[in-house]
């Protein structure tokens, strides 16, 4: 992709929100534990108590930092969700292409085999799985990518099968490209599109998928989670907490979707050179 | 009474060095026969009339031995040599009036010959010249005058009353009707004919390819001081079998010649024989070939192989190591070391279904090294899946395919990247066939990318920007790094063809290389692509819907329909006289004479019957059912029961 990015990127508004809000998370990720003024599990505060200078965001039930709480838990959330999306891509990306450029009897293996993973109801079988098994959320955020890669590569398989008879390609095959060489050279920049759209689709189900489990309480407690933050925090939505305890992780949840929403729209526009001129001007 | 030349060398010499002008050049001349010597400009045809009468200059040395009559010629016996000239052999040489002495009227310069040599009277003298200047359409007025007084045409027909007013055995004409008016041609050509007739041999020293043809028996085809090819003069248009031949054939505008003039590509100006030691003490003779940006290099190996390799467009490693020795092909002389013109690609009962549906029936055509052959057709008649059949992008279901004398299948499987070097093709649409999301450079280099030819990236960039500059295009960094939808279709074309060439392949394969662009565009990229097929030597298969431009730039057409190749021959004669009904129908359709067949429909390809019998105004009850094989007519194929040519005519 020898795109003149850095030009076109930052005159993109998309981006430039997009990229700062990652910037932000990213940091947050990064330096959460630094910046969290006390440790979050540190019980020993004054329960439900309002916003002071101390504690920015107050106090929880359990008499802990719920800012303190807040970075964890988005450190926890995002890493889970990155997790599971590039891996959740990696497999759908790699199945699509194999599927889409070989054809014929693999093509249609691997298609049935992605049949199968889409008719299973992905958030039954997690619950069950954390129910039963109560593994590492490392091991729950790669068996939920095993079961979100077959909508990128049936999407990949598609793209490929369309792509593979385009004249250029056609004309790199002629003058004695390899299949690698198309693949890599032609198939995976002309789709690349894809990949965003499939990626921040998958994270964005990812996070949400790790708040609905943390919410329904199936993992372990002591894990910080913006979703099990929620969930606690809703218990005592009648006291007057909504706006320091349960807004933040739930801005916080929100403001991740759209930050992976936002680059993968601009990333596409800027990637594609005959998009670039067309879309520059426009804030769509 | 004839003239035999046996191995007859010629240098001219000039200090260490000396210019060879002949090298070992066996004739044979009969009476009542012409032979003509066709060659570029310095290829040694004058210097080898001179040697016949002895008129050398000084510098030159001869070896070799050239016998008149069945004696040979002294070239040290001054007096015997006068003998010979006018009465036994008798020259008319090039560039008219300067042969002439401007203050002898031309009727004494006429008759002296007679006067000196049989010491006729001068009356006599001058009543047999006038004779025969009045046969020859000068009067008694244009007699009476001074060289200077006459025209070319008339000078030109003076000297030949002057050539043959001592009746000699062999008549050398030397470019007789080189700038001279079609009706004096004509005249010359009654002479060589009557010449004949009254059982004299003629040899007529031309670069006149239609003259030669018409008026010759026999065409030896010189270049460089060697004979390249020998062969009856009727082959000379249509299938001559050295590619020297061949290339001064199209450069030649013969009254039918439909495409435009192409050219040999390169040059040369003449030889150079020099000694010198060389490693180990020996003595090397050897001869350089003075070309554009030649420059001689003391104590090199001496240049070995066949003369006209560089400027061949079938040349190949062989072609560098031996000289190479005339030998006799079906009834031509060549000096090839490849046995004359190859065929570059030939396919031979090739078939392509999709599904039930069939793109081409069994179909068999060559494409011979160096020329330009046209796939017309409507659209759907087989013409591209035929051209990628060549190109080796399409796999036949039935077939044989051979490519510069290999089975391209077999090569195709055990090694495509060899393969893909030796062909390029310009795709029909240029926007879609280069991504864009590649550079005017990336697009062009990428096959050096997938063949890494390169060593490093200035070596790449020197590629690039050789096959930029064959298509005329910038080579400055800011084009360079232009995407495809910032330029203009006729650029992008360009840009396809410098990618097709970067490999310097053999065969370019051409699908609608212009059906995109408009005429001026189009005028501009056709003429690029000839251009290129003559410098670069390349062979080229050309599709196109158009028989018009077809016409332009094909040596020969093949016309599709239906799947099947239903005329296949030279462009000048099928463009000129159309046997199959569906041609006559391409050629009318171009300049929009509407058709005279009621319905106008697209027939599928069907084993039964012509595929035109519905559109065809000369259907008999035959053509719907038997599919008409080809059949040879006047140099071509034609598929068709009632042919528009007889086929008796020949």
């Amino acid at each position: 992709m020898n795109i003149r990015f850095k030009k076109g990127l930052f005159r993109d508004r998309w981006f430039t929100v997009g990229f700062f809000l990652a910037v932000f998370f990213a940091a947050l990720t990064l330096f959460g534990p630094a910046l969290s003024p006390f440790d979050p599990w540190d019980m020993s505060f004054e329960p439900i108590s309002p916003p002071t200078a101390d504690h920015i965001l107050g106090v929880n039930d359990g008499g802990q930092d719920i800012f303190s709480e807040l970075l964890y838990a988005i450190r926890n959330t995002v890493v889970f969700g990155l997790i599971s999306g590039l891996v959740a891509l990696g497999l759908g990306v790699l199945i699509g292409i194999v599927a889409g450029w070989s054809g014929g009897l693999i093509d249609i293996i691997l298609m049935r085999i992605s049949d199968v993973f889409l008719a299973v109801p992905v958030i039954m079988v997690l619950i069950l799985i954390a129910a039963l098994f109560r593994p590492a959320p490392l091991f729950l955020a790669l068996i939920l990518a095993g079961f979100m890669w077959p909508t990128i590569s049936k999407t990949i398989r598609a793209q490929t099968l369309s792509t593979r008879e385009a004249p250029h390609i056609r004309a790199a095959q002629q003058m004695g490209g390899s299949s690698w060489y198309i693949i890599h050279r032609h198939l995976m920049p002309e789709i690349f599109p894809l990949y965003l759209i499939g990626f921040a689709a998958k994270c964005r189900m990812a996070v949400f998928m790790e708040a609905s489990l943390a919410f329904l309480g199936l993992f372990d407690p002591s894990r910080k989670s913006l979703g099990m933050m929620i969930s606690y925090a809703i218990k005592y939505y009648y006291l007057d907490i909504w706006w320091n305890w349960l807004l933040p992780p739930i801005a916080c949840l929100s403001l991740l979707i759209m930050t992976v929403t936002f680059l993968a729209i601009s990333l596409e526009k800027v990637l594609d050179p005959r998009l670039k001129d067309t879309l520059k001007e426009s804030t769509a | 009474m004839s003239l035999y030349i046996e191995k007859l060398s010629v240098l001219y010499k000039e200090n260490s060095h000396a210019i060879q002008a002949l090298e070992e050049v066996n004739l044979e001349l009969h009476s009542g026969k012409c032979l003509s010597i066709i060659g570029e400009s310095g290829s040694g045809k004058t210097t080898l009339a001179l040697a016949c009468l002895g008129l050398l200059p000084k510098n030159a040395s001869i070896e070799g031995e050239i016998r008149l009559n069945g004696r040979p010629v002294d070239y040290d016996d001054e007096k015997s040599l006068n003998d010979l000239r006018w009465a036994e052999i008798s020259i008319v040489f090039q560039n008219g009036a300067a042969n002439l002495n401007p203050v002898h009227r031309i009727i004494d310069q006429v008759a002296e010959p007679l006067i000196h040599r049989k010491g006729i009277g001068h009356e006599e003298a001058i009543s047999s010249a006038a004779k025969i200047l009045g046969e020859f359409g000068l009067g008694h007025n244009e007699c009476n005058r001074f060289p200077q007084q006459l025209s070319g045409g008339q000078i030109q027909r003076a000297l030949l009353a002057m050539a043959l007013i001592m009746d000699p055995d062999v008549l050398i004409l030397d470019e007789p009707t080189c700038g001279l008016d079609a009706l004096t041609k004509s005249m010359v050509a009654n002479i060589i004919r009557e010449t004949k007739d009254k059982n004299k041999a003629v040899l007529l020293i031309t670069h006149d390819l239609e003259f030669a043809e018409r008026n010759s028996d026999v065409v030896a085809m010189l270049y460089l001081g060697q004979i390249m090819e020998t062969l009856p003069s009727k082959d000379l248009f249509h299938s001559p079998m050295h590619p020297y031949t061949m290339a001064m054939v199209r450069a030649y505008p013969a009254m039918n010649t439909a495409r435009d003039l192409g050219g040999i590509r390169g040059d040369a100006f003449y030889r150079t024989m020099h000694q010198h030691g060389h490693k180990k003490g020996a003595v090397y003779r050897h001869t350089h070939i003075q070309s554009p940006g030649y420059e001689h290099e003391s104590g090199h190996a001496p240049s070995t192989g066949c003369i006209f390799q560089n400027r061949c467009t079938q040349a190949v490693d062989a072609c560098r190591l031996e000289p190479v020795a005339l030998e006799v092909i079906g009834g031509h002389e060549v000096r090839c070391v490849r046995h004359g013109i190859v065929d570059i690609l030939s396919l031979k009962g090739v078939e392509k279904k999709y599904g039930d549906v069939v793109a081409l029936n069994s179909t068999n055509f060559t494409i011979k090294a160096g020329e330009v052959f046209s796939l017309v057709g409507e659209t759907g008649s087989g013409k591209t899946t035929l051209a990628m059949i060549a190109a080796g992008v399409l796999k036949p279901e039935n077939g044989k395919r051979i490519f510069e004398g290999k089975d391209m299948d077999d090569w195709i499987r055990s090694d495509y990247e060899s393969f893909s070097r030796k062909t390029g093709v310009v795709f029909q649409n240029p926007a879609e066939a280069i991504s864009h999301r590649f550079t005017v450079f990336e697009a062009v280099a990428e096959p050096l990318r997938i063949h890494g030819l390169f060593n490093n990236n200035d070596e790449l960039n020197t590629k690039v920007k050789e096959a930029l500059g064959y298509v005329h295009l910038s080579t400055d960094t800011a084009f360079l790094g232009r995407y495809p939808h910032e330029l203009n279709m006729g650029a992008l074309q360009r840009v396809s063809i410098a990618r097709a060439l970067v490999l310097k392949p053999s065969l370019l394969i051409a699908d609608e290389p212009t059906s995109s662009l408009d005429p001026s565009v189009q005028a501009k990229v056709i003429k690029l692509l000839l251009e290129l097929q003559t410098e670069l030597g390349l062979s080229m298969l050309f599709v196109t819907h158009d028989i018009g431009l077809a016409r332009k730039i094909s040596d020969r057409i093949g016309v599709m329909l239906s799947g099947r190749l239903v005329e296949v021959g030279p462009a000048s004669l099928i463009i000129e006289r159309p046997a199959h009904p569906y041609t006559r129908l391409l050629i009318d359709s171009v300049s929009g004479i509407p058709p005279d067949f009621p319905k106008s429909q697209l027939t599928l390809a069907s084993n039964s019957g012509c595929p035109f019998t519905e559109r065809c105004n000369r259907v008999k009850d035959v053509c719907k059912h038997k599919n008409p094989s080809l059949i040879g007519i006047e140099e071509r194929l034609v598929a068709c029961h009632y042919p528009l040519i007889s086929k008796n005519v020949k």
